[in-house]
């Protein structure tokens, strides 16, 4: 019988796959399209909301998919970790379709905005739900395609230039991550997560095991622009249109830190002792280039998404030491990041269009021509620096304080300069862009007025919400991220939700 | 009031005042200082209340949940330290607010300004209130941030963007540090509740971990108090408006570092380590800030400095691990306080009235603001230690702790040296501004302020005079609750009075007074001269290192950096990724071992073996020939493809070799179909001769490539020559009948077994498709690639010589017999894609095949007879198609849940269809349709794609020719 799990967990996909369906056919139908989005979005909050309560009171669900018992068929499986996250991309969702109807290069694109953004979204939650190695490589490709029509939305020649350089590092990651797949069936004969993390121990030749985990691990790290494979996203976000860089900013490497905890904590809790120094290597220079790149560049969007790279340092400190406390500042922290650096790269574009450029050295006098958009760059922003009473100063904490019970001082110490000059980058933001008066030569924009404005800065102003909340009212959400993190140390429940259905 | 209620608010009420003077209008000036100004008045009488129970020894306490799951609760605690620290946080914050009312000007943002105001205030309060270590973190940076705002708000000018920036950059890295070692100190006691900290100084004293935790909170502490070298913020933030500086530097921002050496000082003090850090950064502070003040032309400036000294001598009172200089360090931090923030006023007010705070313009103001001058003087002389005032009380305290800390002779000699310096200064204030003759050419005429804004500094001058003369019976009680509630039963005794009889402190007093006096008559040349800075250490500027770091850091170190990681090129990158998955693999594989496998390797069967030998040479060739001959390259990778399809045959894989071809031919065509809008490359190989570098290169890659090709065929060894356990394969081929209802296992599995996958990689295709009409919408062929085939070319031009041919009639003769059979072969071809449809489920074939040889079906007419003569015979949507086939796929698995059944359960059953029999209808058939029509629609959108190119090309091509083509009938 279809259980309320099994709906559960097929809305979120079934909702953006059906979007992208229907607003694909009805390309010449904005008024249709627009429609579908806006009923899709407010359906997958709803959906996914119903599925983090779920996931709450009941633990670990799991749906088989065609009714094929595991590990044959294919299972989507819910723990807390997954549950928040596809919450979060509905969050993102909703937001970044919201800022859409505001922003003029959607406008001008919108026959395949909407399409491609959904198409995005199910690839984004397919991956957090998938249960199955191979299934996840699915949602791995229906990211990748549907990020690089976004990218090429623009369409000119900066964007096709970031679009090739994304497409080909991703694939090639990709690829990595597809032979990685086939050798893991091949060596254990299932392609269920659960099972898989049953059988792994019981595999004798356990070379070849850990040369394809660390094959996934080069892959993911790819994805997640670890250091140093990072390249491909200082590369490419840049180039986006506002809200395809800020849905890029806020997803895309996430996935791919999902699947690194995945396979940290369901195929490799025996082997982490040997992986941990390894872990402790990446997340330093994964954080110190970031914000060092960060540093070095005067373009918001440059800067920005440089301390992506330096955040998923901090994430990756939460997997290198992987106690339940460091798995939960993870958790907390890639759902902090999530809303911030989606906001910010919201933010940007919005200053882009008061201002008319991205660039700090002919921005200025924001401050005073609009204070609402100051406040609401400072609150990621801050947030993003680890600034008290937001967001970013929990996450920080949750991993810094992992870092000290575990005795890894020294990350912790470049984990907390790296929150120096991930201040130092944004107050640069704010002098130059808010508090300089604006310099010679650069023409004052007309205001945003109308409509439009409201477009553009619900959608910031509700994620600043979100990071304020977080901050403020702290305790659901520690309590959460504790949870999760319980769970992935654990991994019975969610091999128990998974396997224990096996009928005869 | 409960304890609770109260502590609550006196955090609370500052911030939603902040948030209420927010939304006041911008120019709503009185209002918001009357809002600003309740609020403090507000907290002061809550502080007050608080008295009675304080003043019996008692805490009020307050906890709230906040994240219990980390033990963490917000705790608000008031003991006598922090009830004295409220008090003069909200009182000296109503004087302040009063103040600025008058100061701030009409035309700046004033509700914003107070706004900031009570933020700073609340989190101060918040600050002095916590009873929790992360807590106090937490507020600490409120704190920061705050004064960042109110610092940088008249943000216009450079100074105040720079001052504003200096300040949280080193307050908040100090904050930072000051976090960690706070964390530090949890890990250390277990907990972060103050009172277990506090109870457990023994512990975190003996602790190893005690040196990098001191240090630490001491880096948080130090920067925030601008101890030395951390000073340097102190005077650039004096860019700020005055009453800013009243505030922040005189009761609130730059005390918190002291609170908190205080705080902490049960638990962390009395240690050689506490002795030497916090000892020698106030020592040097003490000395050097009261030096530099002498030299400072700016008031502001002169202030600043002394403001640093002043919490030198603090700190030096806090480092000296005695319970008496305790007391006096509280003391003076009181006194500072007052005289201070009264100077700073008083300071603002000459500037107000005045237009300059440069001492060297300014003079004889005392005949024009005679009041204010007497004001200013009663300060000066606080802060000058002169007798009857308060500042000379703490002083005596503070001498008489540095003779006696033992056997250091420097002590009692810098701090004579020092206050001699303080005497100086004072002097030099009060006589460089309102003595001496009629001031020449002031900005504005002078006159006395509003009575108003003197009112502050009269209280607070007020306060210096009966603290001076009658401290027991004023300040008494208060001094003695704070220092009880840090030192408890500890507290030693001391006596706070004017006149202690003659004793060494009060001769030093006197040294000091007169060699102030006299360093002051030495240096007046020195000083009218004007030159900026101090003598001896002018270029010692904390401000200069400071930068110089960071440009180091952001742009020297992050630009080389990122010259070395960074590689915009994508071939580096795309070397990079492949280098570490095989390091990566190599050192998994070498680390953990990798053993033979358990299986015996079998003949090679020559045939097979052959046919990849020509595999190999077809896609080694493909790599080499990429470069410089496409066309050649699209076919040797056919090639390739047709050798894996030939190995699926060869291992009995029909319905794989099927999909197999297909996909070949389709992506061939579409290759070579986009092939022809690529630009034309203009250098031949070899024509340019034969580059060392480009051969070298080129090795490398190979050997790369090698490398790769080796690591995965040796890890792909490993892991097929060993019996895997359980193959899921066996599971398929025994249920695929019985319980799948298809006999074609493939197709099963596609269709059922792992339909979600197949929703998942029909999306993927649609998605492709998508991706390339949204990269081919706006593609216009480059110029290069514009131009007409030569063939084409030749054909046009033996049209245009005949009268009696129309353009385009040749190719049409010439493509008569295959256009005619194309025609002829679409409806058989679409009856060959219903059948592969049909008998899918148990025969190879499929939708995804059927798919694939619709739209063969359909590219072959495109090729054939050209876009424009398809699209008028034959009209596919394809978007429609593929919309249709995802709503289908989709909708199946969607309707099992109505069903009852979880997403994608299919259903089954043999249905007798008319003429062609019994049928085996699966729900799964629904589903493959729906895999059909995508299919269908996906690859005839990137066929239309591409087709459209041309369409476009030739517009291009003509609207770059001129009229006479356009005059040729029969173009469209």
């Amino acid at each position: 019988m279809a259980t309320r799990a099994d709906w559960l967990l097929a809305l979120p996909l079934l909702l953006p796959l059906l979007a992208c369906a229907a607003t694909a056919a009805l390309q010449s139908h904005r008024d249709l399209q627009r429609g579908i989005t806006a009923i899709t979005a407010v359906g997958l909050l709803l959906a996914s909301a119903a599925l983090v309560a779920e996931v709450i009171s009941q633990g670990v669900i799991a749906s088989q998919m065609g009714d094929w018992p595991a590990p044959f068929g294919i299972t989507l499986v819910a723990d807390l970790f997954a549950a928040s996250m596809v919450a979060i991309t509905a969050l993102m969702y909703a937001a970044t379709a919201l800022y859409a109807r505001g922003d003029a290069d959607v406008l001008d694109n919108e026959a395949l905005w909407h399409p491609l953004l959904a198409a995005l979204a199910l690839g984004v939650g397919g991956a957090f739900l998938a249960g199955d190695l191979f299934n996840l490589y699915v949602w791995f490709e229906v990211m990748l395609i549907a990020s690089f029509g976004l990218i090429v939305l623009g369409g000119g020649r900066e964007q096709l230039d970031g679009a090739v350089k994304y497409a080909m590092l991703n694939l090639l990651a990709t690829t990595v991550f597809l032979i990685s797949v086939g050798m893991m069936f091949g060596l254990t004969g299932t392609l269920n997560l659960a099972d898989m993390a049953r059988r792994i121990p019981e595999i004798e030749n356990q070379g070849a095991v850990a040369a394809v985990a660390f094959l996934m691990l080069a892959a993911f790290g790819a994805k997640a622009a670890v250091f140093p494979l990072f390249f491909w996203l200082p590369a490419s976000y840049h180039t986006a249109i506002a809200p395809v860089a800020a849905i890029f900013a806020a997803l895309l490497t996430k996935v791919g830190v999902y699947a690194l905890i995945r396979i940290v904590t369901l195929l490799l809790p025996e082997g982490h002792a040997w992986v941990a120094p390894l872990m402790w290597f990446l997340a330093a220079g994964t954080m110190v280039v970031g914000v060092l790149g960060a540093a070095a560049h005067w373009e918001i969007r440059r800067i920005l998404s440089f301390h992506i790279i330096s955040q998923i340092g901090y994430m990756i400190v939460g997997i290198a030491i992987a106690t339940p406390l460091a798995l939960a500042g993870a958790v907390l922290y890639m759902l902090h990041h999530i809303v911030v650096k989606a906001n910010l790269f919201l933010v940007a574009g919005v200053i882009r269009r008061a201002g008319g450029t991205f660039s700090l050295a002919t921005l200025g006098g924001l401050w005073r021509r609009d204070p609402w958009l100051g406040l609401l760059f400072a609150i990621p922003a801050l947030s993003l620096a680890g600034i008290p009473p937001l967001s970013g100063f929990w996450a920080k904490l949750f991993v810094l304080k992992s870092g000290f019970d575990a005795g890894w001082y020294v990350l912790a110490g470049i984990a907390l300069a790296t929150g120096i000059l991930t201040l130092y980058s944004m107050l640069k933001i704010w002098m130059e862009a808010f508090w300089k008066e604006v310099p010679e030569g650069t023409p004052e924009l007309p205001p945003i007025t109308g409509a439009t404005r409201w477009l553009l800065l619900a959608p910031v102003a509700g994620l600043g919400l979100v990071t304020i909340t977080i901050g403020l009212w702290t305790e659901p959400f520690a309590a959460f991220a504790l949870a999760a993190g319980e769970q992935l140390a654990s991994r019975e429940a969610y091999i128990t939700a998974v396997m224990g259905v096996i009928r005869p | 009031m409960s304890d609770s209620l109260l502590l609550l608010s006196l955090v609370a009420l500052p911030f939603l005042g902040a948030l209420a003077a927010s939304l006041l209008a911008t120019h709503a000036r009185n209002a918001a200082a009357y809002l600003a100004g309740g609020v403090a008045l507000a907290g002061l009488a809550l502080v007050w209340t608080a008295y009675p129970t304080i003043s019996q020894g008692g805490v009020l306490r307050a906890e709230f949940a906040w994240v219990p799951q980390l033990g963490l609760n917000f705790v608000l605690r008031m003991d006598g330290l922090a009830w004295l620290f409220a008090g003069m946080v909200t009182g000296i914050g109503a004087l302040v607010v009063v103040y600025a009312r008058y100061y701030m000007s009409t035309e700046d943002p004033v509700p914003r300004f107070f706004a900031f105001l009570l933020a700073f205030m609340g989190a101060m309060c918040g600050l002095v209130l916590s009873g929790n270590l992360i807590q106090l973190a937490f507020f600490w940076e409120m704190t920061s941030l705050f004064s960042f705002l109110l610092i940088g708000y008249w943000h216009h000018t450079q100074a105040a963007r720079d001052g504003a920036r200096i300040a949280l950059t080193v307050t908040a890295t100090g904050g930072l540090c000051l976090f960690a070692g706070l964390l530090l100190i949890g890990h250390i006691v277990g907990s972060h509740d103050l009172d277990v900290v506090l109870a457990s100084g023994d512990a975190i004293r003996n602790h190893p971990l005690y040196l990098p935790a001191l240090v630490l909170v001491l880096l948080g502490a130090l920067t925030k108090s601008a101890q030395f070298p951390f000073h340097f913020w102190l005077p650039h933030a004096m860019a700020a408006p005055t009453p800013v500086s009243a505030y922040l530097h005189s009761a609130t921002l730059v005390k918190v570092g002291l609170f908190l050496m205080v705080r902490l000082w049960p638990v962390m003090a009395g240690t050689d380590a506490w002795f030497w850090i916090v000892g020698t950064a106030g020592l040097i502070t003490l000395l050097v800030g009261a030096y530099v003040a002498i030299f400072q032309h700016d008031l502001k400036g002169l202030l600043a400095y002394s403001t640093i000294s002043h919490l030198g001598l603090i700190t030096l009172l806090l480092g000296l691990n005695s319970h008496l200089a305790l007391v006096a360090a509280i003391f003076h931090i009181l006194n500072h306080a007052t005289f201070k923030a009264s100077l700073f006023m008083a300071a603002g007010i000459i500037d107000h009235e005045s237009g300059t705070r440069d001492i060297r313009r300014l003079s004889g103001l005392n005949r024009t603001m005679p009041f204010t001058g007497r004001l200013a003087l009663v300060a000066a002389a606080a802060m000058a230690g002169v007798p009857l005032l308060n500042g000379f009380i703490s002083k005596e305290m503070f001498f008489e702790e540095a003779l006696s800390a033992d056997g250091l002779l420097v002590l009692p000699l810098v701090a004579m040296l020092a206050s001699a310096f303080s005497v100086t200064y004072s002097l030099r204030f009060i006589h460089g501004t309102f003595f001496g003759p009629d001031p020449q050419d002031l900005p504005r005429q002078p006159h006395e302020p509003p009575a108003w804004m003197r009112f502050p500094v009269e209280i607070l001058v007020l306060g210096c005079i009966f603290v001076g003369v009658l401290p027991a019976a004023t300040v008494g009680p208060f001094l003695d609750l704070a220092a009880r509630s840090v030192l408890g039963e500890a507290t030693p005794y001391y006596s706070l009075a004017v006149w202690h009889g003659v004793n060494l402190p009060l001769v030093m007093s006197m040294i000091a007074l007169g060699g102030g006096v006299v360093l002051y008559m030495a240096l007046q040349k020195h000083l009218r001269s004007g030159i900026e800075g101090p003598p001896l250490i002018r270029r010692l500027e904390g401000r200069r290192i400071f930068e110089r770091a960071l440009v180091f850091l952001s742009w020297r170190l992050a630009r080389r950096l990122e010259g070395v990681l960074g590689t915009r090129r994508l071939q580096q990158q795309l070397r990079m990724v492949l280098l570490l998955a095989l390091a990566a693999g190599g050192f998994a594989a070498w680390h953990r071992g990798v053993g033979p496998g358990n299986l015996v390797p079998q003949g090679v069967d020559p045939v097979i073996a052959l046919v990849w030998v020509v595999g190999a040479a077809c896609a080694l060739g493909a790599a080499w020939q990429a470069k410089f001959h496409r066309f050649a390259a699209i076919m040797l990778l056919g090639g390739a493809g047709l050798v894996v399809c030939i190995t699926f045959v060869w291992f009995s894989a029909p319905d794989l070799a099927l999909t197999q071809l297909l996909v070949e031919v389709v992506t061939t065509v579409l290759l070579v179909l986009g092939l022809r809008w690529l630009p034309k490359r203009m250098d031949k190989p070899g024509a340019t001769g034969v580059e060392v570098v480009t051969i070298s290169r080129r090795l490398r890659d190979l050997a790369i490539a090698i490398a790769a090709g080796l690591g995965m065929a040796a890890l792909a060894f490993a892991v097929m020559t060993r019996t895997p356990p359980d193959l899921l394969a066996q599971h398929f081929l025994a249920r695929a009948y019985t319980e799948g209802g298809g006999t074609n296992v493939v197709n099963v599995i596609l269709v059922d077994f792992r339909a979600f996958d197949t929703l998942g990689e029909i999306f993927v295709l649609g998605a492709v498709a998508l991706t390339v009409f949204a990269l081919l919408r706006r593609f216009r062929p480059a110029p290069e690639s514009v131009e007409v085939p030569e063939q084409q070319r030749d054909q046009s031009a033996r049209d245009a010589e005949r009268p009696d041919r129309r353009d385009g009639d040749t190719v049409a003769d010439w493509l008569l017999v295959p256009s005619v059979l194309t025609r002829l072969l679409f409806p058989v071809i679409c009856i060959l894609a219903v059948h592969l449809l049909l008998r899918g489920h148990d025969q190879p074939g499929g939708g995804f095949a059927a798919g694939l040889v619709a739209s063969i079906a359909i590219i072959l007419q495109y090729m054939i007879g050209g876009a424009a003569w398809t699209e008028e015979k034959l009209r596919v949507l394809p978007l429609r198609w593929m919309g249709t086939g995802l709503l289908l796929a989709g909708g199946v698995g969607l309707a099992s849940l109505f069903f009852g059944m979880p997403f994608l359960t299919t259903y089954f059953a043999y249905a007798d269809l008319p003429w062609i029999g019994r049928v085996p209808t699966a729900s799964a058939l629904l589903f493959d349709i729906g895999v059909f029509a995508l299919v269908v629609g996906a690859t005839v959108l990137m066929l239309i794609a591409l087709a459209h190119q041309s369409v476009r090309g030739h517009r291009a091509e003509r609207r770059a020719e001129t009229a006479p083509r356009a005059l040729v009938p029969g173009e469209d």
